[in-house]
């Protein structure tokens, strides 16, 4: 998958081009505007990462003309302003996702596989995972035979882990899809832990293989 | 360049006090003007009028004195003055004519000059006919005319006088008005303009003194020495608008410094934290380690950005609220269901009780955030296994959510402090558990820019209640 990072902070855009490759992504860097539009213009990319603030054009300018010549390459928005005025301009000009800085990479990652993902579902009616069996249709989860005795939310939380098992999952995309809230606080992210404590004694204490870890400082995961 | 922002400066001065005193000068002129013009039209008419009646007394002596010779030719009898030079002094114009035009009569002072030209119908018929005329040779007169019948013979006798006198008199009105207006419209404007100097001289006072206005020297403030008038009045507004502005500047700078503070402390931790890290070799382990407590840091300063943005935003009244009827304990239910969770860990057990029917109007997001703080709040600090409780309830006055929990309580000397931004009853109590000290703060900008109030209750012996408050809906 071909990427364009258009961004002007080189210690992001290197971050950002060392994770993306090690997700078997080839990435290309613009630095400045013109740049990012002439490699959008003459380049085939399947996604374009432009930051809203660039020295010269900046980046909805860039996205609103872009649009203008008909490039439909999907594009996500990246910027340290959030106010919802800044929002609203960035999705008018034809962003498709919206994304402020500073961000966990986790959520970058998966809001590109929605937004690449988009349009064609591919929901599994169940996941595995080790002996870890989670069937979505009916809402029952089994390890090893034994059938595990979760709460809904438990179960909601278990799903989405399963869905994006392997993969980081940040606070902040367990509070948006599993909470439907707004914005992270502190009572959430305390509620958030207990709920990954209860679940993980459910799932992992009484087994020898532990499969939902915690990546410090950045979330949770669920691997074999 | 002088002469020219002199010029510029006369074209439009800046400042009021000349302003004012141009405008009293040319106010002055006027009113000056149109009495002059008043008076001397007044003047004229008068004089005029006493003219013409004199002019008409004249025809009744003049009638008198007329006579004709048995050649029938009229003469006049000028032999009645005590003294024969009186004659010349006289100054009427006399003419008598047949009804049909012929003259049959001029005085000397007329001498061939005529006088009102042809007879026009029913002149002098039944009274005294009176106009202006003009004579041949310039002469503005007041003419009557008057038919009188002699030795059965009809005449008209024409009389007039110069008005010319009149005219000179006005002209000298006039000449004395145009000297004296300029000296006193000159004295008027000195006048003016020191007047409208001493009026405005504590506006010169409040502008230096507001010039010297500095985030250094708020704490002044501007004398006030008649509270009463206009600009004692400005100089109050002025002061409090000072007093609001010191303030605003000091809860500023309160706010700039705990900030800082609060930044403060994850950065030492991330630079220690990653410094010790890399003074000697560590395995892999360790690293993860290392990054992963740094990441938490960088977390916790996102988070402290982001409330920090939305303080910012509450204060600039940027934070758009969508107001609807909110119920009130639907929504307290809303936030212990959510927080259900972590009271359970304590053996903590939420109560959740009341008036069903209490509706605010409110946005119900941002009252959420108030609650689910406040509710938090009391589960954090209060001890396990112990109860927690949200009531609602209305009345006629207003609408009520109370949260209480039976915890240690607020000591006494925090009370009026814990709303305040960053502040903590236990100091020691930071990062790790006790948030970031913005809640309370949060949960009461929320309550109060939905028209309520957020207060602790002092009155209870133990444990700590909140209190809000809504107005009754109208």
């Amino acid at each position: 998958m071909r990427i364009l990072v258009v961004e002007h902070e080189p210690k992001v855009a290197a971050a950002l081009r060392a994770g993306l490759e090690a997700e078997h992504c080839a990435v290309q860097v613009a630095a400045i505007g013109e740049e990012g539009f002439y490699l959008a213009n003459t380049e085939r990319f399947d996604l374009i990462l432009l930051d809203m603030m660039l020295p010269g054009r900046d980046g909805v300018e860039i996205l609103t003309h872009m649009r203008r010549q008909g490039v439909q390459t999907p594009a996500i928005l990246v910027t340290a302003r959030d106010a919802v005025d800044d929002r609203v301009r960035g999705l008018d000009s034809g962003a498709d996702d919206y994304l402020v800085k500073p961000f966990a990479f986790s959520e970058l990652l998966a809001r590109m596989r929605a937004l690449l993902r988009r349009g064609r579902q591919e929901l599994p009616a169940s996941v595995r995972i080790g002996d870890l069996e989670v069937d979505t249709g009916a809402r029952v989860a089994t390890r090893g035979n034994i059938a595990l005795e979760l709460t809904p939310r438990e179960f909601d939380l278990l799903e989405y882990l399963a869905r994006h098992r392997g993969r980081v999952v940040s606070r902040e995309m367990l509070a948006r899809d599993i909470w439907n809230e707004t914005a992270r606080h502190t009572p959430l992210d305390n509620v958030i832990d207990v709920h990954i404590a209860r679940l993980r004694r459910k799932i992992d204490e009484p087994f020898a293989k532990k499969l939902l870890q915690t990546v410090r400082g950045v979330g949770f995961m669920l691997r074999e | 360049m002088e002469l020219a922002t002199a010029f510029s400066g006369l074209r439009r001065p800046r400042d009021i006090r000349t302003r004012l005193t141009l405008w009293y000068v040319v106010v002055l002129a006027g009113f000056l003007c149109l009495y002059a013009i008043g008076t001397g039209v007044l003047l004229y008419l008068d004089l005029y009028t006493q003219l013409a009646r004199h002019t008409i007394e004249d025809i009744e002596t003049v009638e008198g004195l007329l006579f004709f010779t048995t050649d029938g030719v009229l003469h006049f009898r000028d032999d009645y003055h005590n003294h024969p030079e009186s004659k010349h002094v006289q100054e009427r114009y006399l003419e008598v004519l047949s009804p049909d035009g012929r003259i049959l009569f001029r005085n000397d002072r007329l001498g061939n000059l005529t006088l009102g030209g042809a007879v026009f119908a029913r002149e002098g018929i039944g009274g005294y006919s009176e106009r202006s005329d003009r004579l041949a040779d310039g002469t503005r007169v007041v003419l009557v005319s008057r038919r009188h019948s002699m030795d059965k013979r009809a005449v008209v006798i024409r009389l007039a006088y110069s008005v010319e006198p009149i005219w000179s008199q006005l002209r000298s009105l006039l000449l004395a008005f145009v000297m004296a207006l300029p000296l006193a419209l000159a004295g008027a404007g000195v006048a003016g303009l020191v007047m409208a100097r001493r009026a405005l001289a504590p506006l010169a006072q409040i502008t230096r003194q507001a010039e010297q206005i500095t985030p250094e020297n708020l704490h002044e403030r501007l004398p006030v020495e008649n509270p009463g008038d206009e600009l004692g009045q400005l100089a109050e507004v002025f002061n409090r608008t000072l007093d609001r502005l010191e303030k605003a500047f000091e809860q500023m700078r309160r706010f700039a410094s705990d900030a800082s503070h609060e930044l403060r402390t994850p950065l030492t931790v991330m630079w220690s934290v990653g410094e010790i890290s890399l003074r000697r070799p560590g395995t892999r382990e360790e690293y993860r380690e290392t990054i992963g407590s740094m990441l938490e840091e960088v977390n916790r300063l996102t988070r402290l950005v982001e409330n920090l943005l939305m303080l910012s935003r509450q204060d600039a009244g940027q934070i758009e609220l969508q107001q609807q009827p909110v119920k009130l304990l639907a929504l307290a239910r809303d936030c212990a269901a959510m927080l259900d969770v972590l009271a359970e860990e304590k053996s903590q057990q939420l109560l959740i009780a009341g008036d069903e029917a209490a509706v605010v109007m409110a946005d119900g997001l941002v009252l959420r955030q108030a609650i689910m703080n406040v509710l938090h709040n009391g589960i954090k600090f209060a001890p396990a296994g112990t109860e927690v409780e949200v009531r609602a309830w209305q009345e006629s006055g207003g609408v009520w959510l109370r949260v209480s929990d039976q915890g240690p309580g607020i000591p006494e000397e925090h009370r009026d402090k814990i709303f305040d931004r960053f502040y903590r009853v236990d100091p020691a109590r930071s990062n790790r558990n006790g948030g970031n000290g913005l809640g309370l703060s949060i949960a009461r900008w929320a309550v109060e820019a939905n028209g309520g109030t957020l207060r602790l209750e002092t009155s209870r012996e133990s444990g700590c209640s909140f209190v809000f408050e809504f107005p009754a809906e109208e």
